[in-house]
């Protein structure tokens, strides 16, 4: 069986850089943390916006982080599970796309036609250097299962590339549709009901 | 499956590797309930490993104080402190050297365990945030493997040595004392007498005493170079400070000796730690510092006390075998150095060599400094800086006490494109070194005695500063703005031209974030004196002050005259005066953005103020060497478990000397390492005085330690690894006894 890494990121960018600063998820995730708008004990915000095409801004919780995620010059949202992921790669994938999913819906709803994500294309790296080196034969090994995985939450095929090949880079793959149409609430629904996901 | 542990077991020098498994023994007994907390709490200081801001469990919302739930919930990592709430990892760097492989090693680990982003301090470290204990060991196994280590970044211990980032490359200085801080650093490092002190010991170089860098007056020990003519011959040595710091009470340093050759360097140092932890405070944590022992008794008698135990410091070759590879201690620059040809410059050029470069003494090269906003950077911008160091100056990076990158050995010629390498990385901005370039403490963001947020208000400031930088006259655009969260002075406020630290004052029915206004603070001559706190003002008022006190400063300075001078003229009465209209606080209903603090849109609390680890725990050393024991037995016991019965033994043998040891040092503290030395003085010292006697076993428990010590075994079994694991069992329990007999009450 693939191995799981420590800790797996998703993220969705954004289809345009929108009106809305980054400065203004700050007192979005402030009030999600009241709130509590998305999963997980949610801790602080951070402020990151300050470096180049970094983390952005940040809600830390214990398990996950969810970011408003400058990085690679694309604005999205990042989230990355940090502990308690399922054992099983499959289920991993699907935790993360979950949650990644409603916590970029719960940002558009914020600022609706501004924030527009492209859920057609994700982005997922493995922060687990160890089980995860990032180098071609790593890549070989799981293409084809991120693959099958991605395409099942999709329900349609994806092509599946490497984001970079410097192999002191974390190993993260793209996740593309290939064509047709989504159905944002199939594929929550298909998440939901996935028996991997407690 | 592979661990890190087993991957880089052969990269991770022995005696490095040993340390951190005794830590992760450490945390394993802590888990268990097995170690005491206050004692885990300072061995996890002393690892780096700090407590963050929220880690009692608590955090204010904005509307309601909320309870945070984390699953090992009564699992405590120290008093009052969570086990899984996110925390800081301080990473030594000593002088802030750094070499390209070091920094991707550092950016991978904050890729993978602290969310990718790394920061510089104010002494010349890096920080993790947000980092999980249970990824503390490894976390600094793959650090060892690049050469970097943890050990005493925090705690009661000595911390990072710094020095000048402009060392070996100044045209100032009387020689280059990195080498120096280096040999320093090593011989501190772990040194039996350095491990009692009541609280931090930080020590700093300087390579001259006119300009900042080196900042050895607000340091416990500061060494300035100085050379001498002796018997006909230049010598190099320096000049001796002790007993400065910052803080709550800042104290300029003292001279303790003017002159000290290479030679007398370490043992001196020694002394001084031996007299530190043998005088200090050890109860009362505010008066714990060095500053107020050097105060106490007056720098002559202090500087007596120092004489006097420099003639009982026990002979080691190690005080002047340094001097030996002080001549290998040479730079290699990546390129030729080469003047700048005249090629075309790229827009933002001059701007940025006017601020970030300095011609450095060796003709051909220069120094640069990279501009690092609040001291963050990104695992990504680590990487390719890692490149763009290769490329351009090899492994000449350092960092700077002002938070900041410094790439050193640049060929003069390689400037337009280093520059336009560092620019497409976003770390080109110009104005280093001047008004845009904030020092700041962590502040309310992670530190658990934040009052007020320090990098929200740095953030603030620079970004207006930056907007205006070019209309600024030179006069302002080279003050210095450092701003401290709360009191303590992590960020360095009394040293700069205008500084800030937080706190908060009350209107109507509510706090509102205030900074206190320090002024005429010096950098330069080392940090040569002390600013002046004039007032408090509301946070965001701070920026409507500082154009205040900067547009003022500007209209009636007399020609050349500096802040400090105009400060010192105009007088605390008049600067009130001047910043009374800001003083006036608006309620909740007129201006609730005056209730809400820099960055953070909550309803301002202090709510959140926690109990912060600075002073460490008051934990006698005793309790951290038996500690240390009894972990080294914790690992017989896994190695038990692995059926590696020889590692078992080993293990056991071990604790059990280090338990002798603990109890010895309690009344010999030059002991030593050497194991016969260990056994021989724990039996006259303790076993033929009967001193370790059980009231009923007598000295059965004891003769463990001389049997083992005595012979090796013939066969090690499993029966015979879990009798010796018993056995050392016992005998730890037999000289925790005894101590508690011997020496009265211990604290922790
Ligand atoms: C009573 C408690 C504390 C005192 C008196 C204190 C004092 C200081 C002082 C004076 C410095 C200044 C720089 C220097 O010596 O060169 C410093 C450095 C620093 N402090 Fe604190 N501090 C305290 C607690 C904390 C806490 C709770 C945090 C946050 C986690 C913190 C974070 C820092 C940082 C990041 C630095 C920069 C330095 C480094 O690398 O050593 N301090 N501290
Ligand atoms: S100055 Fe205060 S707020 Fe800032 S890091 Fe130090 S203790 Fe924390």
């Amino acid at each position: 069986m693939t191995k799981v890494p420590k800790r797996l990121g998703v993220k969705f960018n954004l289809k345009q850089t929108p009106q809305l600063q980054p400065a203004d998820i700050l007192p979005i995730f402030q009030r999600w943390i009241q709130e509590h708008t998305v999963p997980g004990m949610l801790i602080d915000v951070i402020d990151y916006k300050h470096v180049l095409e970094g983390p952005g801004v940040v809600l830390v919780a214990d398990e996950a982080d969810y970011a408003y995620d400058l990085g690679e010059g694309h604005p999205g949202l990042h989230y990355v599970r940090k502990r308690d992921l399922p054992d099983s790669l499959p289920a991993a994938i699907r935790l993360c796309f979950q949650h990644a999913l409603q916590a970029a819906r719960a940002l558009e709803a914020e600022a609706p036609g501004d924030l527009v994500f492209d859920f057609a294309s994700a982005k997922f790296s493995f922060l687990d250097r160890m089980r995860y080196r990032n180098r071609p034969s790593i890549f070989a090994a799981v293409q084809a299962e991120v693959a099958d995985i991605v395409a099942g939450i999709y329900g349609a095929p994806v092509e599946v590339t490497r984001v970079n090949d410097d192999p002191r880079r974390l190993f993260a793959l793209r996740a593309r549709l290939r064509d047709g149409q989504i159905n944002l609430d199939e594929i929550a629904g298909r998440l939901s009901c996935s028996p991997e996901i407690a | 499956m592979t661990s890190w542990k087993e991957l880089l077991k052969d990269e991770i020098p022995a005696e490095m590797g040993n340390l951190i498994d005794i830590y992760e023994a450490q945390m394993e007994l802590r888990k268990q309930g097995k170690l005491d907390e206050k004692v885990f709490a300072e061995s996890r200081l002393r690892k780096g490993v700090y407590g963050q801001r929220y880690d009692n469990g608590q955090r204010h919302d904005g509307v309601q104080t909320r309870e945070l739930t984390f699953p090992s919930a009564d699992i405590v990592k120290g008093p009052d402190t969570l086990w899984d709430a996110p925390g800081m990892q301080r990473i030594k760097i000593p002088y802030g050297g750094l070499t390209a492989e070091q920094l991707e090693t550092l950016s991978e680990l904050a890729d993978e365990y602290s969310g990718g982003i790394l920061h510089i301090t104010t002494r010349q470290d890096i920080q993790l945030h947000y980092v999980h204990i249970d990824d503390t060991p490894d976390l600094m196994r793959r650090l060892a493997a690049v050469g970097i280590t943890t050990q005493e970044a925090c705690g009661n211990s000595v911390r990072n040595i710094t020095a000048c980032s402009l060392a070996g490359v100044c045209h100032d200085e009387v020689f280059d004392v990195s080498p120096y801080a280096d040999a320093m650093t090593q011989f501190l490092l772990g040194h039996d007498d350095v491990q009692d002190f009541g609280r931090k010991f930080k020590v700093a170089f300087s390579g001259c005493a006119g300009h900042a860098c080196g900042l050895v007056k607000m340091h416990d020990l500061g060494l300035l170079a100085q050379s001498r003519e002796i018997n006909g011959e230049t010598r190099r040595g320096f000049t001796v400070f002790v007993g400065g710091g910052l803080g709550t009470v800042p104290h300029q340093a003292k001279v303790l000796a003017d002159f000290v050759t290479e030679e007398e360097l370490l043992p001196l140092t020694q002394a001084v730690a031996r007299v530190f932890a043998r005088l200090g405070e050890k109860k009362n944590r505010n008066r714990a510092r060095l500053k107020f022992l050097v105060a106490k008794l007056g720098i002559d008698e202090f500087r007596e006390l120092v004489q006097e135990e420099l003639k009982i410091v026990p002979p080691d070759e190690r005080h002047t075998a340094y001097m030996d590879s002080l001549g290998a201690f040479v730079y290699q620059p990546a390129k030729a150095g080469m003047a700048l040809n005249g090629a075309a410059l790229p827009a933002g050029f001059a701007d940025w060599y006017r601020s970030n470069v300095y011609r450095q003494a060796q003709p051909g090269y220069s120094t640069i400094t990279l501009h690092t906003p609040l001291g963050d950077f990104t695992a990504e911008q680590g990487f390719q800086l890692a490149d763009i160091a290769r490329r351009y100056v090899g492994d000449n990076i350092r960092l700077s006490v002002e938070q900041n990158f410094v790439l050193r050995w640049v060929a003069d010629a390689d400037l337009p494109s280093i520059y336009r390498d560092l620019d497409a990385i976003g770390l080109a901005d110009s104005g280093a070194g001047t008004i845009v370039d904030i020092t700041s403490c962590p502040g309310t963001d992670t530190c658990k005695l934040g009052i007020a947020s320090s990098r929200g208000l740095t953030a603030e400031l620079r970004t207006r500063l930056i907007e205006k930088i070019n209309l600024l006259p030179d006069a302002v655009r080279d003050l210095k703005i450092k701003v401290s969260g709360c009191f303590n002075s992590c960020g360095q406020h009394h040293v700069a031209d205008i500084g800030f630290f937080g706190n908060s004052r009350r209107s109507g029915n509510h706090k509102m974030p205030h900074f206190q206004v320090v002024l005429g603070g010096q950098w330069q001559e080392n940090a040569g004196s002390y600013g002046l706190a004039v007032g408090a003002v509301p946070a965001k008022s701070v920026p409507d002050v500082l154009e205040a006190l900067t547009e003022r400063y500007v209209a009636e300075r007399a020609a050349d005259e500096n802040f400090q001078t105009w400060v010192k003229e105009l007088g605390r009465k008049e600067i009130k005066v001047m910043l009374q209209p800001f003083t006036k606080l608006p309620s909740f209903e007129e201006n609730p953005a005056f209730f809400s603090d820099w960055g953070d849109s909550r309803v301002y609390t202090i709510d959140d103020i926690g109990v912060g680890e600075c002073a460490g725990e008051v934990v006698s050393l005793f309790s951290m060497e038996i500690s240390r024991a009894e972990s080294t037995h914790f690992e017989a016991l896994l190695a038990l478990d692995d059926g590696d019965f020889a590692t078992a033994d080993h293990h056991a043998y071990k604790a059990m000397v280090l338990a002798a040891r603990a109890l010895v040092r309690t009344k010999y503290l030059d002991v030593g390492d050497d194991y016969n030395v260990i056994v021989q003085e724990f039996r006259s010292r303790f076993y033929d005085t009967e001193l370790i006697y059980d009231r009923f076993a007598k000295g059965k428990f004891a003769r463990y330690l001389f049997k083992r010590h005595e012979a090796a075994p013939a066969r090690v079994n499993e029966d015979y690894a879990h009798q010796i694991i018993d056995e050392t069992q016992l005998f730890i329990e037999n000289v925790h006894s005894a101590e508690q007999r011997i020496n009265g009450v211990i604290v922790g």
